[in-house]
């Protein structure tokens, strides 16, 4: 086996494990993987930032290419630096104002096509679909696109709405409205808990999957090895804790 | 929480459970999780609608058709996202697809390049004439639109620093116009929402999306109002489309964990409920008395 893929090993089920720790109590073991990761994390943006950006994006056209005229994004983007020379701050507000600019141009009348008017449309839908020159009502719950389900969102878009409508007070036919709304948002929130229960699984499954895999005699059996060294550290830690006096200060 | 023993003692049977260490918690969990992948069931997947939307247009598409597949994730989110993208490039070389590979993530390039070399050389492809890799490059919404402009000047070089004009994979290829489909594997944004937003709104090209379980139940409008054609969600939907493609992976041998630990969780919170439930009559029995 690969030196690269060994190493991978052991790094991968010893920082899975020091995390892991995190479930008995905070100690150094986390602490470590926790500096780890951030530091990688920094170093690897800083580093492809650096080589995709400033080299194949701006110099290497620049300078191989002769096209100059990035110039002037280099130029606006560098007055952003400005910030940190107090006598010109005022010159990385021509960049902020270009990027809001674009930025907001480019943005608002996409995201108010593609995430407002397109699901109105879809709110909006026929209650009864004509099949041949004949209305059909379809029940099946199963099926997004069925009547029946057009109906629900339709009442679940509108009692959402009554219930966030606080101009008036939620008396009479209005409460009725805005209890039914609480219905579909608690319907809503359960169905978002019970996937970020299922990602957070998913995740943990990842994690022991590996740590199945590495258990296995061609990786030297890291998850072993290192599973009784953590756990041998975390012990160690422990009494070393316990022979300090506390701390008064 | 309990501080000392005697509050423990003075406390009924519901209470008593209701402060139970966390730990313990942990460790049912642990053991549910563990024991289904050391030992599998093989319980059935059930395949569902969107899963297969996704599967059913790139089995629609004939061979050397462009199959666009942007992985946004980083290693957080690997465990869930890395079996999609494993099965979606499986099936696309199998069709033979030229398959486009690239990332709006940065910290998920390396990952993004691996799962792609990977897999195309398990399936015997090679860099540069079936797929190639862009890797990743600023900008997210305005990237996606240059893309659409013109994918040379927004790609120069691909991730090997290989002119992209020259890659016979890329023949024909001028714009995101020419993409026949793109699947976003996203586990945030930038992801499926982006590449709909500034991509498939403006140059109408067929997208369709994988994403973590998170961010599944805000996709759904997206899906129902047919902006984005299937689905895949979290590992469940990375399983649904192993079964599909008929080659079983991480993700259906990790289903048994997950159904494993479902069903721990819904016994949890059923006895916490009832737990709550006594401690509260028997406080009301106790201030009548």
């Amino acid at each position: 086996m690969a030196f690269e893929l060994l190493l991978g090993a052991w790094v991968a089920t010893g920082l899975t494990l020091f995390i892991f720790t995190f479930l008995y109590q905070d100690n150094p073991l986390l602490q470590l993987a926790e500096h780890l990761y951030v530091g990688v994390s920094v170093g690897y943006t800083i580093v492809k930032t650096y080589d995709t950006v400033l080299i194949r994006l701006i110099y290497e056209p620049m300078v191989k290419q002769g096209d100059w005229s990035l110039l002037i994004p280099l130029g606006i983007g560098t007055l952003m630096l400005a910030r940190y020379v107090p006598n010109v701050t005022w010159l990385s507000r021509i960049a902020f104002a270009f990027i809001v600019g674009v930025g907001s141009g480019l943005a608002i009348p996409r995201i108010i096509s593609s995430f407002i008017l397109k699901q109105v449309e879809d709110t909006v839908r026929p209650l009864v679909s004509i099949v041949q020159g004949e209305p059909v009502f379809t029940y099946n719950l199963l099926d997004p696109s069925s009547n029946l389900n057009t109906i629900v969102l339709l009442i679940g878009v509108v009692s959402v709405l009554f219930y966030f409508f606080f101009s008036i007070e939620h008396t009479g036919p209005v409460r009725v409205a805005a209890r039914t709304g609480i219905l579909f948002l608690m319907v809503a929130f359960g169905a978002a808990f019970g996937y970020t229960v299922m990602a957070r699984m998913s995740l943990l499954i990842g994690r022991l999957s590996d740590l199945i895999e590495y258990a296995d005699p061609q990786y030297g059996r890291p998850s072993l090895w290192l599973g009784l060294a953590t756990v041998a550290i975390i012990l160690l830690w422990r009494a070393q804790r316990r022979e300090q006096p506390p701390d008064t200060g | 929480m309990p501080n000392t023993l005697r509050d423990l003692a003075t406390m009924n049977f519901a209470e008593r459970m209701l402060h139970i260490d966390r730990r313990i918690i942990f460790l049912v969990i642990g053991v549910c999780t563990l024991l289904p992948l050391l030992y599998p069931v093989g319980l059935a997947i059930r395949v569902s609608s969107e899963v297969r939307g996704v599967h059913d247009y790139i089995e629609s598409l004939p061979e050397g058709s462009v199959f666009l597949l942007s992985m946004d994730y980083d290693p957080a989110s690997k465990p869930e996202l890395y079996p999609q993208a494993v099965a979606l490039l499986r099936h696309a070389f199998r069709k033979n697809l030229r398959v486009i590979g690239m990332t709006l993530w940065l910290p998920g390039t390396g990952l993004a390049e691996q799962v792609m070399t990977q897999v195309a050389r398990e399936m015997g492809k090679v860099s540069g004439k079936d797929y190639v890799f862009l890797g990743w490059s600023p900008g997210s919404g305005s990237l996606i639109i240059n893309m659409g402009q013109d994918l040379y000047k927004t790609f120069p070089t691909d991730y090997y620093n290989q002119p992209t004009r020259e890659l016979a994979v890329l023949k024909g290829i001028q714009t995101l116009r020419d993409v026949n489909y793109v699947v976003s594997l996203a586990a945030g944004t930038s992801g499926i929402e982006t590449w709909y937003v500034y991509g498939k709104d403006k140059y109408k090209f067929e997208l369709g999306g994988g994403c973590t379980g998170v961010i599944a139940p805000g996709l759904y409008p997206l899906l129902r109002s047919g902006q984005i054609n299937g689905l895949i969600g979290g590992l469940r939907g990375a399983a649904e489309y192993e079964v599909l493609i008929g080659q079983k992976g991480r993700a259906v041998a990790g289903m048994d964990a997950q159904s494993a630990t479902h069903f721990a969780i819904i016994v949890l919170v059923i006895l916490c409920n009832v737990f709550y439930l006594l401690m509260k009559t028997s406080r009301k029995q106790g201030e009548a008395r």
